[in-house]
């Protein structure tokens, strides 16, 4: 009852953003998990459906040069980089808080020492490398692992971002208050600085996202993402080979485009909206 | 904020105004970016830019031939036919005369050529060269020089003798072009000779015996201009042919990825293009009626390159080892769609192992063994056997793509040459029953190998061989089909070769196959079963592991033989035989290449209809087919 | 802390960054199953059709000493810090052997810096503006379409953009050319007016996906800065909203954004190398591409020091400069 209740209560104070962001968000993750596991054939085998369909009844979306049927292709592409996306999301900006908390508010030696290795994995570009762990992953090539290895990077920016934000706020007025009335550093940081980090860890989250499906499209590009991993990236570089740009077969190439775009621009409104709502709710 | 907003604006248009006015201005007189008139100028793409820009140096390890030098500039000994697979002389008048043992060669120099700066080209000239790379530990070719000659020296003033430290009748082959080009390039001793270090000395502004001279060239490494010496007829090309080319100037350029390359062609901003896709082949010649290739229509490309994909097997792991699961694998496929997938079915099936279906090889090799393949059978282990042997497959996929509204000749002649004289059959049956000859198991629908789920690793190498990439992922789509676990995954350039050797793979693309020539020694010697290492180690050749005792032996005795020795190629077709047993390499097709060329400046391209030569433009014998392209009126 | 101590610490951090950075990329391409003379034969074997045994185990290792592969990693390790690190001398580039590494990226920098730098730059400010206005003027009309259409934009993959400009300005309307030639023959003049001609659509195609991500994260930094209380005293006490904006809220916003654009120039060459393939503009972009599928030893380390040191010294001097800037961070 009392649950059925705050969440009519929210529903009516969510603005449109929230809204919008939360149903787009649901919806896809209701096409990557729900739809995921309705029963379809391995759209990744050639031949299994007339080639060079437009979308028919069968078809949602038509079929590629090689005969498999985008919907499916898609609806898996969705599960695959979500879960890339999601993981490589979670540990990075988890990880990246943590730390940069813990370095901005700590102070000394142990600021020193998590500075230098999060700088480190800064200034390292990540693409080098992520080509060189490509060529590791043979034959262990699944999606965990993909979003393992991009999440080595994920977590160096924003911990040094949230450690700059650490380190101003530190002196601000109110967390000096918290200090002198006793309050101990765990405490200040979970009450006083960890909403104050939300806002923007919400919109890293969001960019990680992204970031982490983009950077597996950039591997695809490159051919190095495994060639039997269906995600986005792959599902564009798949076209691209088999020039779907040119020869105009714009439902291959432009879904994967079309849901990444959607995607970010859900949780983008989600998260926004979700923020707008807080600073409502807290009647700033 | 709006006003500022609208001087922005006005910035913007302006510029691009004066952007594209500057643009029509240059089209109107129909200049090359590069300055020099367009309908003077034939424009060749090459494959990669160069970064070594201004090195013209063929010595120097960095230089990028690919970027015109050979295909214009370079002197070769010998040179290649590639209709026939037929040598010539280039800077050599004719074939060397070797003694009885073939230890001693004595190699007649052309008269009539002259270096670009009015110098005569001399025997002079070939012993220098090929003593400054055997005296230059530096030069990597160096230390094999020092193994094969133990003289060479000019005898006169047109003839050179060589001698062998051991039989070498291949010296033609080995030192003069066979397929792409060869590393003897033959170079102005009174140039050169003045040198210190000749591995250090980038020939800035070459002195050459080819045709066309560098005119200038992008510090970038994005072009080079090439210009017609203006004493043509005292090139190599000149004297060899007598032709003069038609083009003043040769702009070769860099283009960019797929994308770039479809738009320019289309624009007419290039008038030749290296490798492309068959889906891109169709979108320009549907955009631009002067775009063709080899045939003008489906299946547009020629399946003459002599380098055939498929997959390889590393022989040395288990159950790799055992030809019944090669021949497991070899039947689990439907050929059909492996075609369809690589090409939309073009391409002339090369299934035999080893050899290259190039129309020369068809005759010489295929032919002569289609009565022994039909009869040809595999023991499935159970008692019953198979005939793997598919003669069907050209009709079938005639059919197959008049279905789809392709136009394709009716003459059965014609259709094997398409799409060659068969392929191995698709029986999943005899496939399971070999497979479990080998000793897989079949439980439940899923394979056991040693009690273990069995998963089968495919490799290819990344983003540089379309036709090798794509049979992998047909034939991972097969065997997935046929119910394997499959894992696929590409890998960079260094560690794909690097793993070719060091045996750090089960199933891949490579392609140990490739020649062109009636003789196969060169082709086949690597698979002497003395030179296989350990996993893990690299040796040199048989990457694969192949370990036959019988085809050994046979390459042992062929390296004695001379090419012309009729007993060669007798041994030459019992070698295919051994490997078709074996199953030693599971071809899929020929190299099926799709070059398109565009005739609104530039017309007479060699084509089927016109098989002056193969399109090759970007091998040494594209000098023969700049003298034969012609401007359009 | 004394600024001096500060300093010195600050600065053995950063060289202390360097060094594990490059250690880092010196060991890590070597522990792989990847060899650059094996890439090299397999390459000239591939060409050459055949090879003759022997003749194979000779180049291999005449190539070996070539390359320098034959002493010890420690060796070569350190030789590498010494030359290196201190010279910028990274040896031969193995690819194109015996050019050094150095000359080839020195051919290349000043195109990738002057394209990669202006368009960063350009779309740091451009995002940073709009992004402060979509945060602090939530409710104006003009900043929730600019928003909108960075939003949408920011997600499509970039080669996309960049294809799409290609086909509207230079394949369909011809106003740029489809691959950028740039003019080192004649005046000064030439020269640059083809470097502008060949940078337009590069670089509206960078600032294009660059911009996005300032204008989210500055409108998520503003408009948390212009709901602190600081700012609502200032609206109390009268002061104008333009005002408030620069004073309060863009000067409190814009620290962190000063030191993401330092931290993000490490993103210009690899965003370099889309750009470079696709409108064939030259660059070290493609360079390290190449060099990393290759195993160019030499190359990787050099593209990959510079790139290191560079983004390093930048936050070094940042954080150096930041206190003065913002009187609240004490030096720690």
């Amino acid at each position: 009852m009392a649950a059925g209740i705050s969440i009519k209560k929210f529903w009516k104070n969510a603005n449109f953003r929230l809204k919008a962001g939360l149903f787009g968000t649901a919806f896809f993750l209701f096409l990557g998990y729900v739809v995921y596991y309705f029963p379809h054939d391995n759209p990744i085998l050639f031949y299994t459906h007339t080639p060079r369909l437009l979308p028919n009844s069968v078809n949602w979306l038509g079929t590629t040069t090689l005969g498999q049927d985008i919907f499916w292709l898609l609806i898996e592409s969705i599960h695959n980089s979500l879960t890339i996306g999601l993981i490589v999301a979670t540990i990075g900006t988890v990880v990246g808080v943590f730390v940069g908390l813990l370095a901005g508010f700590t102070g000394g030696t142990v600021d020193r020492v998590l500075s230098v290795v999060t700088d480190t994995f800064i200034v390292i570009p990540s693409l080098p490398i992520l080509i060189l762990m490509a060529s590791l992953m043979r034959g262990s090539a699944t999606t965990i692992m993909m979003a393992l290895v991009l999440s080595m990077f994920a977590w160096a920016w924003p911990s040094r971002q949230i450690r700059s934000m650490a380190l101003s706020m530190k002196e601000r007025d109110f967390i000096h208050t918290a200090w002198f009335s006793g309050e101990g550093t765990v405490q200040v940081i979970a009450t006083e600085i960890l909403p104050y980090a939300l806002t923007w860890s919400l919109s890293n989250f969001m960019n990680a996202t992204l970031v982490a499906i983009a950077a597996e499209s950039g591997l695809a590009v490159l051919g190095l993402s495994p060639a039997n991993l269906v995600s986005l990236g792959n599902m564009i570089q798949w076209a691209r080979d088999r020039n779907a740009i040119f020869a105009e077969q714009w439902f291959w190439i432009g879904s994967p485009i079309v849901a990444t775009v959607l995607l970010f621009i859900f949780l983008f409104l989600l998260i926004t909206g979700y923020n707008d709502y807080l600073s409502m709710k807290r009647g700033r | 904020m709006k006003r500022k907003l609208a001087l922005l604006l006005a910035v913007v248009m302006a510029s691009t105004m004066w952007f594209s006015t500057a643009a029509h201005a240059s089209g109107r007189v129909q200049m090359t970016p590069v300055g020099t008139p367009r309908a003077q100028t034939l424009i060749v793409e090459f494959q990669e830019p160069t970064d070594t820009p201004g090195q013209f140096n063929s010595y120097m390890q960095g230089t990028s031939m690919g970027t015109g030098i050979h295909q214009l500039m370079s002197a070769m000994m010998w040179e290649m036919d590639t209709i026939s697979g037929e040598q010539f002389g280039e800077v050599a008048a004719g074939m060397p005369r070797s003694n009885e043992d073939f230890t001693e060669h004595y190699i007649d120099i052309r008269e009539g050529i002259k270096w670009s700066d009015g110098t005569p080209l001399t025997a002079k000239d070939v012993a220098f060269t090929m003593n400054m790379i055997r005296d230059t530990p530096h030069l990597h070719l160096s230390a094999y020089y020092q193994l094969i000659f133990e003289s060479i020296e000019q005898v006169d003033e047109y003839t050179v003798k060589v001698v062998t430290t051991e039989s070498f009748p291949r010296l033609s082959m080995r030192f003069g072009v066979t397929i792409w080009g060869n590393d003897l390039r033959i170079v102005p001793e009174h140039i050169y000779s003045q040198v210190e270090d000749i591995t250090l000395f980038k020939d800035e502004f070459p002195v050459v015996a080819g045709p066309y001279t560098v005119h200038s060239y992008d510090p970038l490494g994005n072009w080079v201009l090439y210009q017609l010496r203006e004493d043509w007829e005292a090139s190599t090309l000149g004297v060899v042919t007598g032709q003069k080319p038609a083009a003043q100037y040769v702009w070769m350029r860099y283009i960019g990825d797929d994308n770039t390359r479809q738009m320019a062609l289309i624009n007419n901003e290039v008038d030749i293009l290296c490798e492309v896709t068959p889906e891109m082949l169709e979108v320009m010649v549907r955009r631009n009626p002067n775009i063709a290739a080899w045939y003008d229509e489906f299946p547009y490309a020629t399946s003459d390159d002599p380098c055939s994909k498929g997959i390889a097997f590393q022989m040395a792991k288990a159950p790799y080892d055992n030809p019944d699961f090669r021949w497991g694998v070899a039947l689990a496929m439907n050929f059909d769609e492996v075609s369809m997938a690589i090409f939309e079915g073009a391409g002339r099936a090369s299934v035999i192992p080893i050899l290259t279906a190039t129309s020369a090889m068809q005759e010489l090799y295929m032919r002569p063994t289609l009565p022994w393949l039909e009869a040809f059978e595999l023991d499935l282990g159970d008692g019953t056997t198979v005939k793997p042997w598919d003669n069907g497959y050209a009709n079938r996929m005639a059919e197959t793509l008049r279905a789809q509204g392709r136009n394709l000749p009716t003459d059965q002649e014609e259709l094997y040459d398409m799409f060659g004289f068969g392929c191995w059959k698709y029986d999943p049956e005899a496939a399971t029953k070999l497979f479990i000859k080998a000793g897989l198991e079949l439980r439940d629908g899923n394979w056991f190998f040693n009690n273990e789920p069995f998963v089968i690793n495919l490799t290819q190498l990344a983003d540089t061989e379309v036709q090798a990439g794509r049979g992998v992922d047909a034939a991972a789509d097969q065997l997935t089909k046929f119910g394997f676990n499959v894992t696929n995954s590409k890998e960079s350039s260094s560690t794909w070769w690097n793993n070719n050797d060091t045996g750090n793979w089960e199933m891949a693309g490579y392609w140990p196959t490739g020649f062109i020539t009636k003789d196969i020694y060169s082709q086949i010697n690597g698979f002497d079963n003395t030179l296989i290492v350990p996993l893990g180690e690299r040796g040199s050749g048989q990457q694969s592991r192949w370990d036959n005792d019988r085809a050994t032996e046979i390459i042992k005795e062929m390296a004695t033989l001379s090419p012309e020795d009729p007993l060669s190629y007798e041994l030459g077709l019992e070698f295919l035989r051994v490997a078709i047993e074996d199953m030693a390499f599971l071809g899929f097709h020929s190299g099926v290449k799709f070059v398109p060329t565009n005739s609104t400046y530039w017309t007479n391209f060699p084509s089927a209809a016109n098989p002056y030569n193969g399109p090759w433009w970007w091998w040494s014998c594209f000098k023969y087919i700049v003298a034969e392209i012609v401007p359009v009126e | 802390m004394k600024f001096r101590t500060y300093f010195v610490l600050r600065v053995f951090t950063c060289i202390l960054t360097i060094w594990i950075g490059v250690t880092f990329i010196f060991f890590i391409p070597r522990m792989f199953p990847s060899d650059p003379v094996e890439n090299m034969l397999g390459q000239i074997i591939s060409r050459a059709g055949s090879m003759d045994p022997r003749e194979l185990e000779l180049m291999r290792s005449s190539l070996r000493v070539q390359f320098g592969m034959e002493g010890s990693l420690i060796e070569q390790y350190f030789s590498y810090l010494r030359r290196g690190l201190l010279r910028f001398d990274f040896g031969p580039s193995l690819m194109n052997f015996p050019e050094p590494a150095g000359n080839i990226i020195a051919r290349n920098l000043p195109y990738t810096l002057f394209l990669a730098l202006t368009a960063t730059v350009f779309a740091w400010i451009i995002g940073n503006l709009i992004g402060l206005f979509a945060g602090f003027r939530k409710n104006k009309m003009s900043s929730r379409i600019m928003e909108s259409i960075a939003i949408c934009i920011y997600p499509i993959p970039y080669f996309i953009i960049a294809l799409v400009l290609q086909i509207i300005f230079a394949f369909i309307l011809g106003w740029f050319p489809l691959q950028s030639t740039i003019f080192h023959h004649g005046t000064f003049w030439d020269f640059f007016a083809s470097l502008l001609k060949a940078s337009v659509l590069p670089g509206i195609s960078l600032m294009l996906i660059g911009t996005g991500w300032w204008i989210i994260s500055m409108k998520s930094l503003s408009s948390t800065t212009a709901a602190e209380d600081f700012v609502l005293f200032a609206r109390f006490r009268g002061l104008r909203e333009s005002e408030i904006g620069w004073k309060y809220v863009f000067r409190n916003s814009i620290l962190t954004q000063v030191t993401a654009l330092a931290l993000s120039l490490g993103g210009v060459f690899s965003g370099a190398i889309m750009t470079e393939i696709i409108f064939g503009y030259p660059g070290v972009g493609t360079l390290i591409q190449r060099a990393i599928l290759q195993s160019d030893y030499n190359m990787i380390l050099g593209t990959i020091t510079i790139s290191i040191v560079a983004i390093s010294v930048s936050t070094l001097i940042i954080d150096l400069i930041l206190p003065f800037v913002d009187p609240r961070i004490r030096y720690s």
